[in-house]
């Protein structure tokens, strides 16, 4: 009964933790993809970069891990300023195909790139002592890097769904989402609002690189590797629902999590089982509210 | 005027070209095919590194012809492994191949080889019965089967009795699953566990998980180089268990050169390989000097670099057996067979059946001056899969 307590204790919470890491990660996809309508398949070249960033700002630079993290999901977000005015401009009115090549080119370019700057090889990302310690809850001992994980990402994704909910920049956004050109004739500057958009969800990509990278290794493939899962949680979501990434990336963290620790040579099915079951039963996205058509 | 002078300078390149040509020496050409781009790209590296230094140590002159190796990048698909195998032998006239990293390369290749009577060596390619896919293949790596056994014995020699396996559910770790299992069971233990984990797994804990419910005293890693071994590993580490119970890697995840990789959890891993970098012999020690002085203190010897030296010597032996004659790919293979020497990796012999016997290690990762190494614990020798 203490074992299958336990069991469960585990899944709920490294299936969190790993969840809420993926759902940063796409967050920032969902909001692009679903207010620009640009397939991004580069997303995950910036969630590398940031991780890249920040481990080199600790390695070399010893700055601590928190700081590190912050500075260089900064640095990505004004940097991917400057490749959204430089590439993506071209793509909002460019069809599907073009969008995809463009941006998996992007992908390619900054595999190169860092392999060019790191080496083929694991960069490895060390954790800082305070959170490599384990803490035992009781029921199941966790390692507190993972509890760090899921407070922090708590925090930003409630200060999003505050800054989406509350605020005239998320009205903005969310009225840009749902009819751009009408939202353009009340006056809202969207070009401006895609350039913001696109940092936010760049910067939330390295973060989720960043802060993730002691659990999703770095290494120079890393913008396909977890380009899947990130795009699943994006099928899954819907288009621009940015409430219902959180929900999905959380059950495919646990899905993927218990998949592992109860049927572990069939998990690597688990997660597209749950793709396919769900395409089916809801096609527009999990959590999203049918309209009338 | 002009044209005497010009006459003159077209003999003087005309007798420079005569003269040059005569004195250049005879040739031979080496195909080496490897990893040199994608995903495998260090492995590759370390084939230049281990080839480096056995020109470095030899010379790269074989009976009295200059080794000349043409390298081709293979890039991990045995597709191109195949065609570039082909082209090495219709092109450029390669006498021998040697590289080729994956055991899908080897097993594409293959064919190749049979029908262009060109021996072939492979320099860490690890699945069994290799050997059985063509009349020309020469084993420079090793059978992962004997890796398993090795880690086995190691297990019940500690005193070990209850096993847990976890190895990437791919050839190679299934092998040494079934090795590990076989040689376990036969001396007395009992698996608690077996793992076959997808290699597209990206968080490991879930896996240290279930090796810790299972309470074994030993548990037997077999995950890929790189990411997929740092991640398995420091999961395990984060877990707890590399203090607790014996964790034994059979798959080259944490070799000295790659040690930087990993923070302090692994202090503790266990390992058997047919190489290691810290072995005391004058031929090795020169080996770790040399490449720590030419590439960097991370360019430790690993089983890439030193399959890489020790298949060049195999290779050298096939051409020096050659000497003064036609070479012919039966003669150039029948006389390895037999061959004795002192390997890199310590005393190997190449077996009737092109497979090697070699030794075996148990290594420990441990700080040395505050430097993680996988320190030497105990030698298994003349290990035969």
């Amino acid at each position: 009964m203490l074992g299958e307590m336990s069991s469960i204790a585990f899944i709920i919470l490294y299936g969190v933790s790993y969840g809420l890491v993926l759902a940063l990660i796409a967050i920032g996809l969902v909001v692009t993809m679903g207010l620009m309508r640009v397939t991004n398949l580069a997303h995950g070249a910036f969630a590398a970069i940031g991780g890249y960033l920040s481990t080199g700002l600790m390695v070399k630079g010893g700055m601590p891990f928190p700081l590190a993290v912050l500075a260089a999901s900064l640095v990505v977000a004004l940097f991917s300023i400057a490749v959204e005015r430089a590439f993506y401009v071209y793509l909002y009115t460019a069809p599907e195909l073009e969008q995809v090549l463009l941006t998996i080119g992007l992908d390619f370019i900054a595999i190169g790139a860092l392999t060019f700057f790191y080496g083929p090889n694991v960069y490895p990302t060390p954790l800082p002592f305070y959170l490599a310690a384990n803490v035992d809850l009781g029921i199941q001992s966790i390692q507190l890097y993972r509890l760090a994980v899921v407070a922090v990402s708590l925090l930003i994704i409630a200060a999003l769904w505050y800054m989406f909910d509350r605020t005239t920049l998320g009205a903005q956004i969310r009225a840009a989402v749902d009819n751009r050109t009408m939202a353009q004739s009340t006056g809202i500057n969207v070009s401006r609002l895609f350039s913001l958009v696109f940092a936010l969800g760049s910067g939330l990509a390295a973060l989720g690189g960043a802060l993730g990278a002691p659990m999703l290794p770095l290494e120079p493939l890393y913008p396909f590797k977890y380009l899947i899962l990130v795009l699943i949680v994006v099928a899954l979501s819907g288009f621009g629902n940015v409430k219902s990434v959180v929900g999905v990336a959380l059950l495919v963290g646990i899905v993927e999590t218990a998949g592992r620790l109860l049927f572990p040579s069939l998990s690597g099915f688990m997660i597209y089982l749950l793709l396919i079951v769900l395409m089916i039963w809801r096609r527009d996205g999990l959590f999203v509210t049918r309209r009338a058509q | 005027m002009t044209r005497a002078l010009r006459e003159a300078a077209w003999t003087l390149v005309l007798s420079g070209m005569l003269t040059s040509g005569s004195i250049a020496q005879e040739t031979i050409k080496v195909g080496i095919i490897g990893e040199f781009t994608g995903s495998f790209a260090t492995s590759g590296e370390s084939y230049r590194q281990g080839i480096d230094a056995y020109f470095a140590k030899n010379g790269d002159v074989v009976a009295g012809k200059k080794l000349e190796l043409i390298y081709r990048d293979a890039a991990g698909k045995p597709g191109d492994a195949a065609r570039l195998a082909e082209e090495l032998v219709v092109n450029e006239g390669v006498k021998v191949i040697g590289g080729l990293t994956l055991s899908s390369e080897v097993a594409a290749v293959a064919p190749v080889m049979t029908d262009a009577k060109t021996p072939f060596t492979s320099f860490s390619a690890a699945a069994p019965g290799l050997a059985a896919k063509s009349p020309y293949f020469v084993r420079a790596g090793q059978d992962v089967r004997a890796s398993g056994q090795a880690a086995a014995r190691s297990a019940l020699k500690n005193g070990k009795r209850h096993a847990y396996t976890a190895v990437s559910d791919y050839v190679a770790g299934q092998q040494a699953e079934e090795a590990f299992t076989a040689e376990f069971k036969a001396g007395g233990g009992e698996i608690v566990g077996q793992d076959r984990i997808p290699l597209s797994t990206v968080d490991y804990a879930p896996y240290a998980e279930r090796i810790a419910n299972a309470n074994p005293d030993v548990v037997q890693i077999f995950v890929p180089t790189g990411a997929p071994a740092v991640s398995m590993l420091q999961a395990i580490g984060a877990r707890g268990l590399m203090k607790k119970i014996m964790v034994i890697g059979t798959g080259a995840e944490a070799e000295d050169n790659d040690l930087h990789l990993f923070n302090d959890s692994i202090d503790g891993y266990y390992s058997v390989m047919y190489m290691t970098a810290q072995l005391d012999t004058p031929l090795n020690k020169w080996f770790r000097e040399y490449l720590v002085g030419k590439f960097g203190a991370e360019a430790l010897p690993n089983p890439h670099s030193v399959g890489a030296y020790d298949g060049m010597t195999i290779i050298a032996r096939m051409i020096e057996s050659q000497a003064g004659k036609q070479f012919d790919a039966d003669a150039a293979v029948a006389s390895v067979l037999g061959y004795s020497f002192e390997g890199l990796r310590g005393p190997m012999k190449i077996n009737d059946d092109r497979e090697l016997t070699q030794n075996y290690y148990l290594r420990q990762v441990q700080k040395v001056d505050g430097r993680l190494e996988n320190v030497l614990l105990e030698t298994f020798p003349n290990i035969k899969p």
